[in-house]
């Protein structure tokens, strides 16, 4: 009887998963409530002078890509980055030249880092997907073996067992996605303070 | 006699010594539910106020004695005593209050509550609620002429600026803008009334007289997408000469030539830019920056953001103290 309620309960939950998805038609998959922007343009986070002239320098120049890489990880709080950025440029003779080549290296990385979180945001989707339909097949199969007589309390013991961890792993997913809608933002803060550190020391 | 003389002397003088002019900025933070004070003289925070729910719309009352903030999720607005930087009452709006205005003397205040297309009326000295004003689907800008006959109620959804008689409390005229007007702004002489379109990217000017656009001011920014063009909050300076245009996602500020209607220069701020204030002395412009969580100064004389000043969540809008 409990386990009749309970199978209730878990298509619903399953129904209306299904229907959580996709505020955007545009991004069927994309399961944030924050709204999907594919790429951040150069021209949202910066204001300096053009970058047409040092577009991939950063990858041949040593000590700035190993600058970039310790300012676009998330571990580096954005405090120390701004400092960094400041020591970096201070002790540099061409201080307009570094700093166009350090942002073009953190733009790249920064946007590419966020294109990997959002593709990933949306694969987790579409196995949410497919994990609700099992929970919904799952559950058809257990009412059918509760109704069934004399009722075979093995299958039934089983197949419940395996259903509370579908459930389990789904809403464990269902918590994480939550928690990483929040990374692209996040990621634009970090572009957008970083580069207008760049653009006051160069100024 | 000689004594008043002397007395009076040295009130001149006191006044004369005092240091720069110290002012406090009170922003309001929609997501962590507080209020951000800002010193004006160091450019720093010096305190954070725990509000109601979804704080946004935020004003000093004329005497400068309180702070009222529109908790939209809690249904009312809070006031703040600013000598104790406390909540200590609550004035009744209508469901989802967004923004406000109030007369000039400073004793009626107007609601637009986003939820229920009225604007609520507030008698500030006994605050109690006089009434509501039937207007357009989602009312979201509010602005009061200058000599306080006209109030003006910008409509989400049906792209109108509605002109209201303050006298009667009825609607004399709609005009029509570009899409989702979001605010409003006089010129400090009444000539021109500046209305905001997020959506459409622009801002109108109308003649108040006539109820009718007289021009357009367009924004563009080479590089980004026009949708990423969204204007929103409106500041002019007292002569009128020039206008400061948020343009949210495109993180900057716009500065116009309010005598042409065009844009002089882009001033990159924050993330989000939404609302403004001046400083008294209009000689700072502080701004809202919503996803980067920042504050901006810009220095109107030179046209130069001068200083950042971090804040709380999601900072939507700010008050200036009077004094």
């Amino acid at each position: 009887m409990n386990w009749r309620i309970a199978t209730g309960a878990l298509l619903a939950m399953a129904a209306s998963t299904q229907d959580g998805f996709a505020a955007d038609p545009r991004y069927p998959d994309w399961p944030c409530a924050q709204a999907k922007v594919p790429e951040i343009s150069v021209a949202a986070v910066w204001a300096g002078p053009s970058l047409d002239d040092v577009q991939d320098k950063w990858k041949d120049d040593a000590r700035i890509s190993a600058l970039v890489a310790k300012l676009a990880a998330r571990r580096t709080p954005v405090t120390d980055a701004e400092k960094d950025i400041k020591e970096f440029l201070a002790g540099s003779s061409a201080k307009v030249a570094s700093g166009k080549v350090l942002f073009s290296g953190l733009f790249d990385t920064l946007n590419a880092q966020r294109s990997s979180v959002m593709m990933g945001l949306e694969r987790v989707t579409r196995k949410q997907r497919e994990a609700a339909e099992k929970i919904r097949s799952d559950s058809i199969d257990l009412q059918g073996l509760q109704s069934a007589s004399p009722p075979d309390q093995i299958k039934i013991d089983q197949l419940s067992n395996q259903l509370l961890w579908e459930t389990r792993i789904f809403e464990d997913r269902r918590s994480v996605v939550k928690y990483v809608c929040e990374v692209p933002t996040e990621i634009d803060q970090r572009l957008f303070a970083l580069g207008r550190t760049i653009q006051q020391e160069i100024e | 006699m000689w004594r008043d003389r002397l007395l009076s002397g040295l009130v001149a003088w006191l006044a004369a010594a005092a240091p720069t002019q110290a002012y406090d900025a009170y922003v309001s933070n929609e997501k962590s539910n507080t209020v951000t004070v800002i010193d004006t003289e160091k450019w720093g925070v010096t305190d954070t106020i725990k509000v109601g729910q979804r704080p946004r719309g935020i004003e000093f009352t004329r005497d400068g004695r309180f702070v009222m903030v529109a908790v939209g999720d809690d249904d009312r607005i809070e006031m703040i005593d600013t000598a104790t930087r406390k909540v200590v009452d609550t004035l009744p709006s209508g469901p989802d209050p967004e923004l406000f205005v109030q007369d000039a003397a400073g004793k009626i205040l107007y609601v637009a509550n986003e939820n229920d297309n009225t604007v609520t009326v507030i008698d500030l000295g006994r605050r109690v609620r006089l009434g509501d004003i039937q207007v357009g689907v989602e009312p979201e800008g509010m602005t009061m002429s200058p000599d306080g006959k006209i109030l003006i109620n910008t409509s989400e959804t049906t792209n109108m600026a509605h002109f209201i008689d303050t006298s009667t409390r009825q609607i004399v005229a709609n005009v029509l803008v570009d899409a989702r007007p979001r605010f409003a702004k006089f010129k400090s002489d009444g000539s021109e009334l500046w209305v905001s379109s997020e959506i459409g990217g622009t801002v109108s000017v109308i003649d108040p007289a006539k109820h009718a656009v007289t021009g357009k001011i367009e924004f563009n920014i080479s590089g980004l997408r026009r949708e990423a063009i969204q204007p929103v909050g409106i500041d002019i300076t007292k002569d009128g000469k020039t206008g400061f245009v948020a343009l949210g996602p495109a993180n900057r500020i716009a500065i116009i030539d309010a005598a042409t209607h065009t844009v002089t220069k882009y001033l990159l701020v924050g993330q989000r830019v939404w609302h403004m204030a001046f400083t008294p002395d209009e000689k700072y412009l502080l701004t809202t920056n919503g996803v980067s969580n920042d504050v901006s100064v810009i220095d109107v004389a030179a046209q130069k953001v001068i200083k950042t000043i971090q804040v709380g969540e999601l900072p939507w809008g700010i008050a200036m103290s009077p004094r």
